[in-house]
């Protein structure tokens, strides 16, 4: 470290010029022009000019054959085997397909024949569609109470549904829930489930013609019985 | 260079060269209180030995795998896809069973977890597919080490010993279940996010009418008041964050199992949103099922017959 030279160098001091002197000596002798790169990392630097390499590439490995049939929509193809299974004539499915313009639609009156207990009719007000679980709902009036009841149209239980009597214009809704307002309610749907009955065995003793020209009319399907 | 201070008790000098001031003022000897019917201890300094005369440490992992023991499954289990609902009919009886459909994509074993290693068993299971460049390096060379293909989902199954180790990148179908056998299905179900009392835990409510103003789907009162310690005790039930925790749905039986389409049906209702990650697992409240150990073995029998 040098001292600070003073600008008015005191010629009789010689305590303090040689003292100066000295100071730079040590100076000049802790001076260094030694230089040398020093790294500390584990890894070697590059030479100098090479091209930067970058990380290393990992193997990817390819995926497994995915299982081909069906996989897309495996709901879909479980029902469509069911269906199969359940309905092989197609009866039932034909009875709701949106497809059919004979189907029926929410608003007519359906009667279902089921295999063990009493028919039930009524007034369909809804048709959830879902593959093989699809179901209607069914309205109608017991002893003047409003009594409504789900069936699930490929169920081995249901034996047969029949259309009873249309509705004249086709329902603007998808659900006819109003129809349970006493406004809108229908009430009993016996006497026309009666009326059709009538007709359908006075068919059946008049003889076969008449059956199959009405039959087209009045639709009436069967679904197989299991 | 200025001196350092010491940055751990590693680096304090040996205690006999410490200064009295450091030493804990505790005195080890000569100190005679306390009783105990305990058998007399033959050695005091070691500890935990047969001959300590201590009831043996339950605290440990080999005790805490001892305790698993019985109901750790044999087997490793598998991941699905929740793929929907639908139902089944039997068509002799017309009984109608609900159905959870279950989609397995490319389910392997991607890794091991070993009681030397890791100080449990266990089977890595990833399934799906996820593209190379969204995997990150670390990942992705743990896949590329065992030779798998990247996975979407990566869980693992603990098994009871090396004996229900899969080999790694061995391949699981829906066929690793059997119809009829009973699983465990865990999935995370379906958040609801901020719910309130009512909701989340059930509470009655209020009353609409009679005075009421303002409070009808409010908790009410969280508790006591002077009597009860003026606090809310711990794990009071309140509003807040509900759903989205994993579910587990305990004996769950295998309807169906197409392993052509890799589907296997599940009976009733699994927690989640349809294409949510489904763990199955044999369940651990039934008898292990008798499966043919090797399914190798039965698949080379299969294609020898066929």
């Amino acid at each position: 470290m040098a001292t600070p030279t003073h600008t008015l160098r005191p010629l009789a001091c010689w305590k303090s010029i040689l003292r100066h002197t000295r100071h730079q000596k040590v100076a000049t002798r802790s001076l260094t022009t030694y230089h040398q790169n020093v790294t500390y990392s584990k890894f070697e630097l590059p030479p100098p000019g090479a091209k930067p390499q970058g990380p290393k590439k990992i193997k990817v490995y390819p995926a497994p054959a995915f299982p081909p049939a069906n996989t897309k929509e495996p709901l879909k193809a479980l029902c469509a085997d069911q269906i199969a299974l359940l309905d092989p004539t197609g009866a039932r499915t034909s009875l709701f397909s949106k497809t059919n313009p004979e189907a029926a639609k929410v608003g007519d009156i359906l009667l279902v024949r089921l295999k063990g207990g009493d028919p039930f009719a009524g007034v369909c007000i809804n048709i959830r569609r879902r593959g093989v679980d699809t179901g209607i709902l069914l309205r109608n009036q017991l002893t003047r109470v409003g009594v409504e009841m789900w069936y699930k149209i490929y169920s081995p239980n249901v034996e047969g549904i029949e259309v009873v009597q249309r509705r004249e214009k086709r329902a603007r809704r998808a659900r006819l829930t109003y129809m349970r307002k006493p406004k809108h309610d229908m009430g009993s749907v016996q006497n026309l489930v009666l009326a059709y009955q009538r007709s359908r065995s006075g068919l059946r003793g008049s003889g076969q013609k008449e059956e199959g020209l009405k039959g087209g009319k009045k639709k009436s399907v069967r679904g197989k019985k299991h | 260079m200025a001196p350092k201070l010491l940055t751990s008790w590693a680096q304090l000098p040996p205690v006999f060269l410490l200064p009295d001031a450091f030493l804990p003022l505790v005195a080890k000897r000569g100190v005679k209180y306390g009783w105990t019917t305990a058998p007399a201890r033959g050695k005091p300094a070691r500890f935990n030995q047969k001959t300590a005369g201590l009831p043996v440490l339950e605290q440990s992992p080999a005790a805490a795998l001892a305790r698993k023991d019985f109901t750790l499954p044999l087997r490793t289990g598998a991941l699905g896809i929740k793929k929907g609902m639908t139902a089944l009919y039997d068509p002799d009886t017309g009984v109608r069973t609900p159905c959870t459909v279950v989609q397995f994509d490319r389910v392997q074993v991607v890794s091991h977890k070993t009681r030397e290693k890791n100080g449990y068993f266990a089977v890595q299971v990833g399934c799906g597919w996820r593209q190379p460049q969204n995997v990150g390096r670390p990942l992705l060379g743990h896949f590329a080490g065992h030779g798998v293909s990247p996975k979407q989902f990566v869980t693992e199954f603990r098994v009871k010993n090396t004996s229900g180790l899969l080999k790694v990148g061995e391949t699981i179908g829906p066929d690793w279940f059997m119809e009829g056998q009973f699983v465990d299905a865990r999935s995370d179900c379906k958040g609801k996010g901020w719910a309130g009392g009512m909701k989340r835990w059930g509470f009655k409510g209020q009353p609409a009418s009679h005075g009421n103003s303002k409070n009808h789907r409010t908790m009410g009162s969280s508790g006591a008041s002077q009597g009860g310690g003026s606090r809310v005790l711990p794990g009071k039930k309140m509003p807040g964050r509900m759903g989205g925790n994993q579910v587990t749905i305990q004996n769950v039986k295998v309807l169906k199992v197409d392993a052509e389409k890799g589907l296997l049906v599940l009976n009733g209702c699994i927690a989640g949103p349809n294409g949510c990650v489904v763990k199955i697992q044999d369940a651990i409240k039934k008898p292990w099922p008798a499966i043919p150990a090797a399914v190798e073995e039965v698949k080379e029998a299969l294609a020898a017959t066929a």
